[in-house]
């Protein structure tokens, strides 16, 4: 049995006060799992907020369950986020997905998840969420990284020639499987109908062969462009370990450098590709 | 029918019998591990694991019903249809220290494959496939193969069980005529003996599958299903990395006017996956879609088949990115 840190019972007092006042009818969290990850919980009544923990563990970005229609018929949602899941959550109210008012967001400031700390984690510049109804935790200590060190990952790729490059993702996206783990786990993959399920035409073939697959990663990463917050979660996820957070990271990094801009930061800022201004440069217009 | 045996043979076993195989044009496939995972690989140039491994990431399965194959070729000229059969046959394979359990999940696959008619694909590939299983050392807090029925040297669907020991030598029990063909490739370097197989790790059975039938006999409406579901993300990952798991979808891909018709695993997980042409979807919510997984191996298959269609090596445990341990659910339903 692990002890129970005053973050975790500051966390229990606000998610039993939130659903003893009504102002939450469950909240989500996360709980204790026999695996290496917490895993997500959603809590309906005060005495069940006991379940509740927040330790390196918990991994997972929970906005993902924002969009979900069995979860949101269980009444207004109140959700456990670190900052780097506020991001996440600022594109779904900037996107219209959720609104603020139905939401009640319980912040932890959060030093890093992982033992070790994920990558992520070593330059996270949004250890204290902001805009929270109530944050819990002490105040955290400061990335042990550089934050400008954030694209390393995808700059040494982007080092390699042309053709490694070609044969490293063939390689890597050879092995998917199409289990569209990533798609269901992204908090920012919300459609009602992915392009993938799209059949007349078939857009993107199903098939998990070498073409299907690179139309699929490629479909999905230039959706996310100017959205992807980073998160990780579906390299996290992939059970054949394709390194999806790259794909991710290179969009980002193309957006930042073009537009000045870098997803979720804030709810109420207008992005790249849906926000239009007279003195925008377009540099991604050919 | 031949006598099958035990067999011991020394250090360097695995290197000698693969390159015999390999010489004769036969697949070989052994456990490598490349990128942080552990698959079934031609192994050139990669290192063959002999043991110390606790499974491969996706099962033998994916050897005998790939995540895609081509089940023909067309071509389409004015009102004719010119049909051909994919390029090649199956060759000659042999899987190489597979697990037992997925061995013994090949037991339910044939069940379904030769079940109304013969499967072409799969049974031509079955029969040109032998399977060597490597028993298992030790296992992990997510094995449960005692609980449905199996063990860590569980013997069902293996040709070979090979029993590891430290020095790289091991103990061949051999099961079948491909297996007496298997051993044969290593000549007199496999000695017949009457030395026993090791204890086996302790696996805790963790529920009753008796007790889960009689549960899912009376319980298809439930409001447990919408509990244990609301974690669900709906996603395949735990039916593609199952070793039982076998549905499918047909799907044509076509260039103008010629194209294939390929063979791809599907997941009852998918909302997609019974949707009808109509719009009209029997499985509208993840807790019917989480329920039909349940029951399909823990009822449906049962009534059909006589036995559970999962064999316990725990990588739906391992592979669900938000902790929907099949496990726990199961071990919920022993409870009631």
């Amino acid at each position: 049995m692990t002890t129970v840190t005053s973050l975790t019972r500051s966390l229990r007092e606000a998610a039993a006060q939130a659903l003893t006042s009504g102002e939450a009818a469950v909240v989500i969290g996360y709980e204790l799992n026999d695996g290496e990850a917490a895993a997500p919980a959603f809590v309906r009544a005060p005495e069940d907020a006991e379940r509740l923990i927040f330790d390196e563990s918990c991994f997972g970005n929970l906005a993902v369950y924002l969009a979900k229609e069995e979860v949101r018929r269980l009444g207004k949602l109140a959700i456990v986020v670190k900052g780097c899941d506020l991001r996440a959550i600022n594109v779904l109210l900037r996107e219209n997905v959720v609104s603020r008012d139905d939401l009640l967001l319980i912040g932890v400031r959060c030093s890093g998840v992982g033992r070790p700390a994920l990558r992520k984690c070593s330059f996270c510049e949004v250890r204290d969420p902001e805009g929270c109804d109530t944050v819990v935790g002490d105040p955290p200590e400061p990335p042990p990284t550089d934050p400008g060190k954030r694209y390393a990952e995808i700059e040494a790729i982007e080092e390699l020639s042309m053709e490694e490059r070609w044969a490293y993702w063939q390689k890597q996206l050879g092995k998917c499987i199409r289990c569209y783990a990533c798609r269901q786990v992204c908090p920012l993959c919300y459609c009602k109908r992915c392009i993938v399920e799209k059949s007349t035409p078939q857009w993107v073939e199903t098939s998990p062969h070498l073409r299907g697959n690179i139309a699929w990663n490629i479909a999905r990463g230039l959706h996310l462009t100017g959205r992807c917050v980073s998160c990780g979660e579906c390299e996290r996820v992939c059970p054949m370990k394709i390194p999806l957070g790259s794909l991710g990271d290179k969009m980002a990094k193309l957006v930042d450098e073009w537009y000045g801009f870098r997803s979720g930061m804030s709810a109420d800022e207008k992005a790249p590709f849906t926000a239009w201004s007279p003195d925008d440069p377009e540099p991604g217009i050919l | 029918m031949a006598e099958f045996k035990t067999y011991q043979v020394a250090a360097g076993w695995l290197e000698s019998v693969a390159g015999a195989l390999r010489e004769a044009k036969v697949d070989v496939l052994v456990p490598c591990e490349e990128d942080g995972c552990v698959d079934l690989r031609s192994n050139q140039g990669l290192q063959a694991l002999p043991q110390g491994y606790l499974n491969t990431v996706l099962p033998v399965k994916r050897v005998l019903m790939p995540a895609s194959e081509v089940l023909l070729e067309y071509e389409r000229q004015s009102s004719d249809i010119t049909l051909a059969s994919p390029q090649e046959p199956a060759p000659e394979t042999v899987v190489i220290g597979c697990r037992p359990c997925d061995a013994a999940a090949l037991e339910m696959l044939d069940a379904v494959f030769e079940w109304d008619y013969e499967d072409v694909p799969y049974a031509e590939r079955r029969r040109r496939t032998t399977i060597v299983s490597f028993a298992c050392t030790e296992a992990h807090p997510t094995c449960f193969c005692t609980s449905v029925g199996g063990s860590p040297h569980n013997s069902a669907g293996s040709d070979v069980l090979v029993y590891s020991k430290s020095d790289g030598g091991a103990l061949m029990q051999v099961l079948t005529e491909k297996g007496a063909a298997f051993i044969g490739k290593l000549g007199p370097a496999a000695e017949p003996t009457d030395a026993g197989p090791p204890a086996p790790p302790d696996v805790p059975e963790k529920f009753d599958t008796k007790k889960i039938k009689a549960w899912l006999d009376e319980n298809f409406e439930s409001d447990f299903w919408v509990d244990v579901s609301l974690r669900c993300l709906g996603c395949g990952a735990c039916s593609y990395v199952c070793p039982t798991c076998h549905c499918f979808d047909i799907v044509d891909e076509s260039i103008w006017n010629r194209g294939q018709r390929r063979r791809n695993w599907d997941c009852c997980s998918f909302a997609l996956f019974t949707k009808h042409a109509s719009g009209h979807n029997p499985r509208p919510v993840q807790s019917a879609r989480c329920r039909q997984r349940v029951m399909h191996k823990f009822k449906y298959f049962p009534e059909r088949f006589g036995r559970v269609a999962c064999v316990g090596c725990g990588r739906c445990v391992r592979t669900c990115g938000v902790g929907q341990g099949l496990v726990s659910i199961l071990a919920a339903m022993d409870k009631k």
